[in-house]
């Protein structure tokens, strides 16, 4: 990991490494120690045939620079074992670089902020998760250690099922949604580890249902959206004041706008930062297309069509009002699709019922607005469109790069393989979507509905040529 | 004193006609000592009389439940021989079929390092094989299958009734769980030894007892014996795996084919891109649920496939035995016997085959748990009567493309650090480079889930055939456990771990108490062996721990 290495600064030096350096050289370095590495276990009491050839640099090389490679593995991590087992039972085999890089800087004493930006699908929750799980005492099972803030009901109850599912053979582990209808007004708070919103948990703790004194760790996820959005960011500051003073705070996000990571910085005082250069933050797995359609009308059949062009496991389908989310939905059932449709106009339960149903497999189409396009991880989910392009500003002036890559991100979980495709049917969706491609320096490829056999064909290639591409997305840390 | 009730007094006290013995008692003499031993004479003789009386019906008694239990005993042991005389039948039908198959000319050469026998009699005796052979206290550990596999498999039965060669023990023992509940062991050694004459010399011919030193160190696996016994060896098990390769390769031929066929056939062209979008589609949106909850996609599946067996674009015929294992002769009743079938048929089946492939790969790599619906609709699909080919599913076409994505099903093994090694495990290359590590991982875990979703099903009460039996699932198991410590790989470990996954229960319903055997060899035995404790290796005790602490399944 020399290249990395040579990447950590000092907070006051200037800022990592010029772009110049990253790509040939560094990779050599790296792979060239990683070949004798690999040499070495392969004398490991291997029987080897002599015809066999070990093998070649180059393809480790493309190995390293995916921000999914890591030399390490949990065990070197130093993490208790009934966290190991955990981890070991929801497959995962070795630490993403997120995690091994960020890590050691956030379980390491005294505790130190962080602030800590990696692209979408590549273990953050994972890595916060082993932290929190890392600090709480678990001798004191209903004292609240550790308070973890998401900016959607849905988002904290994932995050309440990964620690659970992390800390599945840890004992006397209790983990607790702070969302609206899920603390019992009369015990309040009963956990060593809290998730919540940031509106119910400030309720909790003003009620007096919530025994702040004795936290170690606040975590903020989807920080830059939670810091930056007029309420939650106000919240956020409230919850952070009656906190104690000493707790160590972690902030995580895939974006981090640089307006964000100022008010972030202070937020977050002398924090240890990973961060991402804005070329580097799509992740190369995801085949990025977008579909010509005639015009908006043809969109519903063309969408149907989609679904016969390549192997699609669980699909998120982006929608900008409630009604053609509706209206996709009678569609595709009609066409013999399982269907959620999630949206703004459906409440607590019945919002958490169909994300149920679509995270099990019960229904494998997913029709949502904005609400969904942060975080929410179903690991199967393969397809992501976006029925109409993200827009935000007044009267939907701007393209919206952010949402944009989270949208995406739904799909190519964890080095999977996953297809984007984008609907543009005017000149202003067209120019919307250009403007975002180029902001990512991102080649989109385009599709057209004429000639299904030969788009067929093309979806094959992108996906082919996307999953054998080298994935090289660096990070810059800087200490 | 007459009465047969050797009570005297009771007589004495009430009976009247006991008058003449008060007379007697009167009597003169009555003090006398030959009166007295008369008396006692008299009493003996009646209890000598009701003594015999009773020992004659206890003896009848006893010869009666003699008589039942001989007949019993007969009833048993000619439900026994019939049985073994129609394993004996299905096997020499089996050895008969498979000697066919060597006439076929010989593959061009595939890269085909470890040649193992893939033979389906093999599986049984594989296990069973270690405590003859070895009395060495460490292989102690397999032996527990042996019995424990012979004596169980009470409903297996059914199931795997519909396919002879591998039902010997289990056919023999149902009966033997059911009457002789006291005493599993005795009526279970008779079937093995009635198939290990058959079975057993194609194992262990060339191997000698030279060879049996390498393997009990490693709890007796058979493996590296029949490497080298490779010639001596039934030629044609390791010939199937070949098969395969070849029908993979053909199939490749046969999509080349219907390009050509489309670009002067219209109507081919036209309907061919459609309704292989229209499966790949339906294969996608099958989701878990209750019965009946992908039913329009089933129906969709088969009836794009009777279409194309209806053939009203006049694509080619095609003889299907290019895309089977074995070569197979018109049967009575069979919906398909002609030489020829239409080639947009098998081209479906193909398409069909392929999306569910590539469905383990994309989605149960991620979520395991949904190949279950694919498995089932695979199971229903090349079970429909309409699609068999003179009396027998097409699924081979399936299965060879199992064969090449996930080698290590059928016995293949590799180092992943070499290049041949990569290639033989089936880890996967894009543009000429390997994929990752975490994709490869990924598809195996998919392709696990599947083959377990497809070899794992119940026909027990449908009126279909299982295409593909749990017998697969056995033999692909033991291959992968009876891997030599040295050569152990993480991807074998990862496809172990996900064809056990979710699917402990149906094995252990086919399967009894010999599948808890052979999960505690999959699960703790196995990875203990391995000599690079990986996350891969450790992940297999760790669901051990899991199925422990969910359901109670104690292995260790």
């Amino acid at each position: 990991m020399a290249d990395l290495a040579s990447r950590i600064t000092k907070p006051d030096e200037t800022p990592a490494a010029t772009p110049a350096e990253k790509p040939a050289g560094g990779a050599d370095g790296e792979s060239n120690a990683e070949a004798q590495a690999g040499g070495g276990n392969g004398s490991g009491g291997l029987i080897e045939s002599t015809f066999d050839v070990e093998i070649k640099l180059s393809e480790l090389q493309a190995d390293t620079a995916s921000p999914l490679y890591s030399v390490s593995s949990f065990e070197e991590l130093g993490l208790p074992k009934a966290i190991n087992d955990g981890l070991l039972a929801m497959n995962f085999k070795k630490p993403s670089k997120v995690q091994e890089k960020a890590l050691p800087l956030m379980l390491s004493n005294p505790p130190t902020n962080m602030i800590a930006q990696s692209q979408s699908g590549t273990g953050k929750t994972a890595a916060f998760v082993l932290t929190v799980l890392s600090r709480v005492d678990l001798t004191k099972p209903k004292q609240p250690q550790a308070l973890l803030l998401a900016p959607s009901r849905e988002l904290a109850r994932q995050i309440q099922g990964v620690i659970l599912t992390i800390g599945q053979f840890c004992e006397n582990l209790i983990v607790e949604a702070a969302i609206p209808g899920s603390i019992s007004r009369e015990t309040g708070v009963q956990a060593s580890i809290v998730v919540g919103t940031p509106g119910t948990v400030i309720d909790l703790i003003r009620r007096r249902q919530f025994d702040i004194s004795q936290l170690k760790v606040l975590v903020i996820d989807e920080a830059d959206n939670m810091l930056d959005q007029q309420g939650l960011g106000e919240q956020c500051v409230r919850v952070k004041g009656l906190l104690p003073k000493t707790i160590q705070i972690l902030l995580f996000s895939a974006t981090f706008p640089d307006k964000v990571m100022q008010y972030a910085e202070r937020y977050a005082p002398n924090a240890n930062q990973m961060k991402l250069r804005h070329t580097e933050l799509t992740v190369k797995g995801i085949s990025q297309m977008y579909m010509d359609c005639p015009d908006e009308s043809k969109k519903y059949d063309i969408l149907c069509q989609l679904y016969g062009l390549m192997t699609i496991g669980s699909s998120v389908i982006f929608v900008k009002t409630r009604e053609s989310a509706t209206e996709i939905q009678r569609r595709m059932e009609a066409d013999g699709h399982k269907v959620s449709a999630l949206h703004g106009a459906f409440e607590g339960a019945n919002r958490d019922a169909l994300l149920d149903d679509f995270r099990c497999g019960r229904s494998k189409v997913l029709i949502t607005t904005n609400v969904l396009a942060r975080g929410i991880d179903v690991s199967s989910v393969s397809m992501v469109i976006n029925y109409d392009i993200p827009m935000k500003g007044f009267g939907d002036r701007e393209p919206d790069a952010e949402t944009y890559l989270h949208r995406i991100g739904r799909t190519g979980r964890f080095g999977r393989v996953g297809v984007s495709i984008s609907f543009v049917h005017d000149r202003k969706s067209f120019n919307a979507l250009s403007e975002i491609a180029n902001f990512y320096g991102i080649d989109l490829i385009q599709l057209s509905p004429d000639d299904w056999d030969r788009t067929e064909k093309q979806v094959q290639d992108v996906i082919k040529s996307s999953r054998a591409k080298a994935e090289f997305a660096p990070l810059a840390i800087q200490v | 004193m007459s009465g047969s009730s050797p009570s005297p007094r009771r007589s004495f006290q009430w009976a009247s006609p006991q008058r003449s013995v008060i007379s007697e008692i009167l009597n003169d003499d009555r003090n006398s000592e030959a009166r007295h031993r008369l008396l006692i004479e008299t009493a003996k003789r009646e209890h000598d009389r009701v003594r015999e009386d009773a020992e004659r019906v206890y003896r009848d008694h006893l010869q009666r439940e003699e008589k039942q239990r001989i007949l019993e005993e007969n009833k048993k042991e000619e439900e026994r021989i019939r049985l073994e005389e129609q394993i004996a039948a299905e096997r020499t039908r089996l050895n008969a079929l498979k000697a066919k198959k060597i006439e076929i000319p010989p593959p061009a050469p595939e890269p085909l390092p470890e040649p193992e026998p893939k033979p389906k009699p093999e599986l049984k005796p594989e296990l069973p094989k270690a405590p003859p052979a070895s009395a060495v206290t460490p292989a102690a550990t397999t032996p527990p299958v042996a019995p424990a596999k012979t004596s169980a498999p009470a409903q297996p039965s059914q199931v795997n009734g519909s396919t002879p060669q591998s039902v010997a023990p289990a056919a023999a023992n149902p009966f033997a769980a059911s009457l002789k509940q006291a005493s599993p062991a005795q009526p279970a050694s008779p079937a093995p030894n009635a198939l290990f004459p058959t079975a057993k010399p194609a194992a262990f011919p060339a191997g000698g007892a030279g060879l049996f030193g390498k393997p009990e160190q490693n709890n007796a696996t058979p493996v590296p014996s029949s490497q080298t016994a490779q010639p001596t060896v039934q030629p044609p098990v390791q010939r199937a795996p070949d098969r395969y390769a070849i029908i993979h390769k053909n199939l490749k031929e046969l999509r080349k084919s219907m390009l050509e066929q489309a670009k002067v056939n219209r109507a081919l062209k036209d309907r061919m891109g459609d309704m292989r979008r229209e499966i790949r589609k339906s294969v996608g949106q099958l989701t878990g649920g209750g019965a009946g909850t992908n039913r329009q996609q089933q129906h969709k599946i088969v009836s794009l496939l009777r279409e194309a067996l209806a053939n009203g674009v006049q694509s080619q015929l095609m003889d299907p035995s290019n895309f089977i294992v074995e070569p197979r002769n018109p049967v009575e009743g069979a919906t398909n016997n002609a030489p020829q079938v239409p080639s947009l048929f098998l081209y479906l089946l193909n398409v069909f085959a392929k999306a569910t492939i590539s469905q383990f790969i994309n989605e149960a790599g991620a979520k395991p748990e949904t190949a279950d619906p694919v498995g089932v609709c695979i199971a229903s699909t090349f079970s429909e009567p309409d699609f068999l080919w003179r009396g027998v599913s097409m699924i081979d076409i399936l299965i060879a493309k199992f064969r090449i994505v996930c080698p290590v099903l059928f016995g293949y093994r590799g180092s992943e650090k070499t290049e041949q090694g990569r290639q033989r495990i089936g880890w996967w290359k894009d543009n000429g480079s390997w994929i990752s590590e975490q994709q490869h991982m990924d598809r195996m875990t998919g392709l696990g889930a599947g083959f377990a979703a497809i070899s794992l099903r119940k026909f027990a009460k449908a009126k279909k055939e299982n295409p593909y039996s749990p017998r697969n699932y056995w033999t692909a198991m033991a291959k992968i456990v009876n891997t030599p410590a040295g050569e152990i790989s993480n991807t074998q470990c990862v496809v172990l771990k996900s064809m056990v996954q979710n699917y402990e229960t149906k094995f252990i319903e086919f399967y009894g108490t010999a599948a808890i055997a052979a999960l505690r060899t999959a699960l703790l035995e196995f990875p203990a062996r391995a000599t690079e404790k990986s996350s891969s290796v450790s992940s297999l005790p760790n669901l051990a721990q899991i199925l422990k602490r969910d359901t109670g399944l104690v292995l260790g």
